[in-house]
């Protein structure tokens, strides 16, 4: 018998559909919550979409204490600090993040401080120092993307030093995820096509990376597979609540496969960058896939053929030589690439972020080679390999 | 029969967790590689490899010239990140050279406690020693992807890395 054995872990109950969001008061009140804490930011404000939920919660058994809307894009330290000082000082009893990634990671910060003490999140960098059961914290996703919702990790700016540090633990999981299709019915066509390539990474990663097992790969396939099939329904008709539930079922379903296969070398390169270069996660995602997806090639070519079932259903799997399977499957992931920068100008190189300087690769492969995802990914990366890598991406 | 065989296994994991700290020390003492990504680690930083739930371990910490130090038994130096083997069954795996640290990790029969870019850079640290203290055949099967690097410069730096154990052993007694 051969040596594999794998874990597969997701204790957060998912609550989607329509009028998800109604059950929040009840589930809250379950789980001890009576007064919580909202963190979101300005954009979701703006959208209207903090209303749908402060009103499920009017004439419920739970108060709405107080609203923090300034998350900023990137999640940072000193707003965490802040968030947490307004929870003690208002003296709440859990948290409820509306938005994406940034929002969800905050939260999570957040929960950090006020359930451990002391206002060093620091402290609790890296992996295994948390021990003790967290503070409720449920998550409104408003972007289909991120997967945050149902990950026991979070990836916080440490502006000062310029980087990125991640926090991992099995009490990091927030409690309830609810899908609702309102939530990101408003979202912008370019956000749409960002978040989709973030959780469509995931899914691709989780799937062919060293710790995948078949249970991540089952949740990796149907994300891959939901994704493929509603992008650009979502695109050409951005008020398809239908399809916009298969997005957000696509993202959470993603952040099961990743959270427990972990990803691999196209988020050591796009956590590097976003941090170097200040770039959205998800269009370094979508920037950095097809590549890394060439240079694992030798090592889970195999993997990487069988994701074309899901990217590019049955019939057209069928007319592919196996021999070909996994070039095919790259090619359909730039065909969706391509579609998007038609349809949304969405990059597909560095260069066309216009924000990328080659000088900067250096230091963006050096921190690559740092990142903790890099230990998952098939093949091993060294710092000749992530220059190539920014290379190919470049144009 | 399976307990002779489970406890020869405790047996060669307590040798090999006390060898592999004292070859990192050496290695850290003649392999510019390594030396270079010392460079990376906060000064005086230390780090444990251990083997739960009571295991042996060994703890290895920068030094002020950039080597590294393998504490003995009297040393009480704190580690700041912890790469634990959740069972000696799974240490025997990485240990005896059937799986790599990466794999390990990925079958989450290891955990790292600690910040992870600092884990990083011990996991290279280490993949670096045993390519160059093992034979190839065997060091491809510890790490993802063997070095290139000529077989007179591995065996210049092996006898090297070799003779520095030894000459540790006699220099501070075999603790």
């Amino acid at each position: 018998m051969s040596n594999n054995f794998y874990e597969f872990f997701c204790p957060v109950k998912i609550i989607a559909g329509q009028a998800a969001l109604e059950h929040a008061p009840y589930e809250l009140s379950i789980r001890g919550g009576s007064k919580a804490l909202v963190i979101t930011d300005s954009g979701i404000k703006a959208a209207g979409l903090l209303e749908h939920v402060l009103t499920v919660f009017e004439k419920s058994q739970v108060e709405i204490v107080t609203v923090y809307d300034q998350v900023p894009p990137d999640s940072c330290l000193s707003v965490i600090k802040e968030i947490a000082g307004i929870y003690r000082q208002r003296q709440c009893d859990s948290m409820i993040a509306i938005g994406g990634g940034s929002v969800i990671d905050t939260s999570k910060g957040v929960n950090i401080l006020v359930s451990e003490g002391g206002d060093d999140l620091l402290a609790y960098a890296g992996h295994g120092h948390l021990k003790r059961p967290l503070k409720p914290l449920f998550v409104v996703p408003t972007t289909a993307g991120t997967g945050s919702e149902v990950t026991s990790i979070a990836v916080i700016s440490d502006s000062e030093k310029g980087r990125k540090v991640a926090f991992g633990s099995h009490v990091l999981f927030p409690d309830v995820a609810i899908l609702d299709p309102r939530m990101t019915q408003s979202l912008p066509p370019f956000i749409t096509a960002m978040t989709a390539m973030d959780a469509l990474t995931h899914a691709c990663e989780a799937a062919i990376g060293l710790a995948k097992n078949p249970i991540s790969d089952a949740y990796a396939h149907g994300a891959i597979k939901k994704i493929s099939q509603n992008l650009m329904t979502v695109m050409d008709n951005p008020g398809d609540l239908d399809s916009r539930m298969e997005l957000a079922e696509a993202a959470t379903m993603a952040g099961i496969a990743f959270s427990n296969s972990l990803v691999g070398v196209v988020h050591s390169l796009g956590h590097s960058v976003g941090a170097v270069c200040h770039l959205p996660h998800g269009m370094c995602m979508s920037i950095f896939l097809p590549y890394a997806l060439e240079y694992n090639l030798e090592s889970c070519r195999e993997e990487i053929a069988e994701l074309l079932l899901p990217l590019a259903g049955a019939e057209r799997f069928a007319q592919v030589p196996e021999q070909q399977r996994a070039e095919t499957s790259i090619g359909a992931i730039r065909e969706i690439r391509d579609q998007l920068y038609q349809h949304c100008q969405l990059p597909r190189t560095l260069k066309e972020t216009g924000k990328v300087n080659k000088d900067q690769f250096e230091s963006i492969a050096r921190a690559t080679l740092n990142d903790g995802s890099i230990i998952f990914n098939a093949k091993e990366v060294d710092f000749d390999d992530a220059m190539s890598l920014l290379e190919a991406a470049w144009d | 029969m399976i307990k002779i065989v489970a406890r020869l296994q405790v047996i060669y994991v307590n040798f090999m967790i006390w060898l592999v700290g004292r070859l990192l020390e050496a290695a850290s003492k003649v392999d510019k590689r390594i030396q270079e990504e010392i460079v990376a680690l906060p000064t005086a930083f230390a780090f444990s490899m251990r083997v739960l739930p009571s295991g042996p371990e060994f703890t290895v910490q920068k030094q002020p010239d950039g080597t590294l130090y393998c504490k003995r038994k009297n040393d009480k130096i704190p580690a700041e990140l912890t790469i634990s083997f959740k069972h000696v069954k799974h240490a025997f795996l990485v240990l005896s050279f059937q799986e790599s640290t990466a794999r390990s990790f990925a079958n989450d029969r290891m955990l790292l406690d600690g910040e992870i870019d600092l884990g990083m850079v011990v996991v290279r640290c280490l993949d670096r020693m045993e390519s160059l203290v093992l034979p190839k055949f065997i060091a491809m099967r510890a790490v993802k992807r063997y070095p290139s690097i000529s077989l007179s410069k591995k065996l210049t730096l092996a006898v090297k890395i070799y003779v520095q154990v030894l000459a540790g052993l006699f220099r501070r007694g075999h603790v």
